[in-house]
């Protein structure tokens, strides 16, 4: 799959460096330009798949940049800001911006609306069926398949099979995979994972494959 | 105005006059005037007096009385002398100027504090701004740099955040200026962004947690909503047991949403004052420090909202915040 490539407009430095080391770390390409007088050129760039915008900036600020990007280009854009009243948010959204985060987020919540944001946007090139050894996702109707069985997920199931693939070959600890589910609405407790994990098993088992998902006990599963 | 003051602080004048009328009488009566005369004298001498004051009394009596008319039908008696209207006798035009002067001294007066305090609030606001991002870039290097020692960092960091939250949020509250913005907005979604804001928390703590599905919507500022409730939220987290539900009801007039903890409940001598300013309470002492602010505020930003806040409470069972959102009658006619 091809990587997604993430503009950052940020005139902290830190806090610039920090996010493009951080989003490389999840597997996108990143691009934090420090030249706010030609910045208009980078967000002109055909190959960026989202504009991460801060409205505070030297020389233009960040309502104008969306302005002007908004009248030659439908990037998708996140304002991320420490302005954080309604008036803010209502002035990004209606200059064209597609989402808006207030200072300081918190980062798998960040990590959320990029990929919400990516998958409202280009979810047509991408494919929505996630692959592991022979077993199949298809996130678009729900269900998961092996070797012509069938069988459909609840929206829990769903995303914790989706958290183990994304992760394969490496060890998802349970509080981890906690944060992933209430980062996307699902607010479940250390139980209900349990029996959720319990359930998405026999269900793989029941479409034929052996039981591919390994507790690592005290450390948490495993998609070997 | 009462006649019988008015003549009465002008009874030295008048019986200075009937004791002169009278020698003038004994006088007339002994060169042997008649009694007509007397009496022509008497209409007179009295007549032109009683009747000027008579007409001043009326005038007086209009303007005063009007005044204390005002005065008594202001909500703000403060504003009174907008409404004064200019008498026309001496005396009154003094009080008139009098009362003009020390008013526009007054707005100079207050005027110059609101400026205060608006300088000062904006100033609270531009920091609070400028200090979110170190945050942010000191929560992705964390991020980036994940260790035992960053944990515990990051987790007081977070602290930090809130405290800040908490300044910004106090000095919007206590501004006089209407700076929130009251729109329609989900329920339910508020609810999930607060609640992934401390997911941490909830998962570390192993916190079970209820929450029906809601498809209220309410109508208020959702950025305050978002604070007050993370706010109470917070609470319940430090204090609950294990189990925190959310859940609201429909009443005919208002939609109650209910946060209930099975914590260890709040004290029934200290429950009165929770959102009493500064107030921590024997909880706030015992488990952890607390600033007694958190609450304080939540209550001065629902008041401004028109939003009711109550918190009931058994102690060693449990604590319950109701937060009310009153439905006009249009409202409902719309939904």
């Amino acid at each position: 799959m091809q990587k997604m490539k993430i503009l950052i407009v940020e005139d902290a430095e830190t806090l610039r460096n920090e996010l493009q080391e951080f989003l490389s770390n999840y597997g996108y390409e990143v691009e934090a330009p420090d030249d706010f007088q030609n910045i208009m050129q980078y967000a002109m760039q055909d190959d960026v798949h989202l504009i991460l915008l801060d409205i505070n900036l030297p020389i233009y600020d960040g309502y104008y940049i969306c302005r002007e990007i908004r009248k030659n280009s439908e990037v998708p854009i996140i304002i991320v800001t420490s302005r954080d009243n309604e008036m803010d948010e209502l002035m990004s959204i209606n200059l064209g911006a597609d989402d808006f985060i207030a200072k300081p987020y918190n980062t798998q919540i960040l990590l959320a609306r990029i990929e919400n944001v990516l998958k409202r946007t280009y979810a047509h090139q991408q494919s929505s069926i996630l692959l592991y050894k022979s077993l199949k996702l298809d996130l678009s109707n729900g269900t998961i398949s092996y070797q012509h069985q069938q069988e459909e997920l609840t929206k829990n199931e769903i995303k914790i099979l989706h958290c183990l693939m994304k992760n394969k070959g490496r060890i998802v600890s349970r509080e981890e995979m906690m944060e992933y589910l209430w980062s996307s609405d699902l607010f479940i407790d250390d139980n209900t994972l349990s029996v959720n994990v319990t359930r998405l098993r026999k269900k793989i088992e029941s479409i034929g494959m052996i039981n591919p998902i390994e507790t690592r006990r005290g450390l948490g599963y495993i998609l070997a | 105005m009462k006649l019988q003051r008015y003549i009465k602080e002008r009874a030295i004048f008048l019986s200075m006059n009937i004791f002169l009328f009278v020698l003038v009488a004994f006088f007339l009566w002994l060169i042997n005037v008649q009694a007509v005369v007397m009496i022509i004298v008497f209409v007179c001498w009295f007549g032109p007096l009683l009747l000027s004051y008579g007409l001043e009394f009326l005038k007086r009596k209009n303007f005063y009385d009007d005044l204390l008319q005002n005065l008594e039908a202001l909500d703000q008696k403060y504003l009174l002398p907008e409404i004064i209207e200019e008498p026309n006798f001496l005396e009154g035009q003094i009080l008139y100027d009098i009362i003009k002067t020390t008013d526009k001294q007054m707005h100079e007066h207050v005027k110059k504090y609101k400026d205060m305090q608006a300088e000062y609030r904006d100033y609270i606001e531009a920091w609070v701004h400028e200090v979110k991002t170190p945050i942010a870039s000191s929560k992705l290097m964390f991020e980036n740099h994940k260790n035992e020692v960053t944990k515990g960092i990051m987790e007081e960091l977070e602290k930090i955040e809130g405290y800040v939250e908490q300044a910004l949020y106090y000095a919007r509250s206590s501004s006089a200026s209407k700076d929130y913005m009251v729109k329609e907005f989900s329920l339910q979604a508020c609810i999930s962004k607060v609640l992934k804001k401390n997911a941490k928390a909830f998962i570390h703590k192993k916190i079970q947690l209820q929450l029906t599905e809601m498809d209220d919507v309410v109508y208020s500022d959702e950025k305050w909503i978002e604070f007050i409730l993370h706010q109470i939220i917070v609470n319940s987290i430090n204090y609950c047991d294990n189990k925190i539900s959310l859940y609201t009801r429909k009443h005919e007039h208002s939609l109650i949403l209910h946060i209930v903890d099975d914590g260890i409940g709040i004290d029934e001598k200290d429950i009165g004052r929770v959102f009493d300013k500064g107030f921590t309470g024997e909880n706030g002492r015992q488990y952890r420090r607390s600033t007694g602010m958190g609450l304080y505020i939540c209550k001065l930003l629902a008041d401004k909202l028109h939003l009711g806040l109550t918190i009931q409470s058994t102690k060693g069972e449990g604590t319950e915040v109701q937060i009310i959102f009153p439905k006009s009658k249009v409202v409902l006619l719309e939904s």
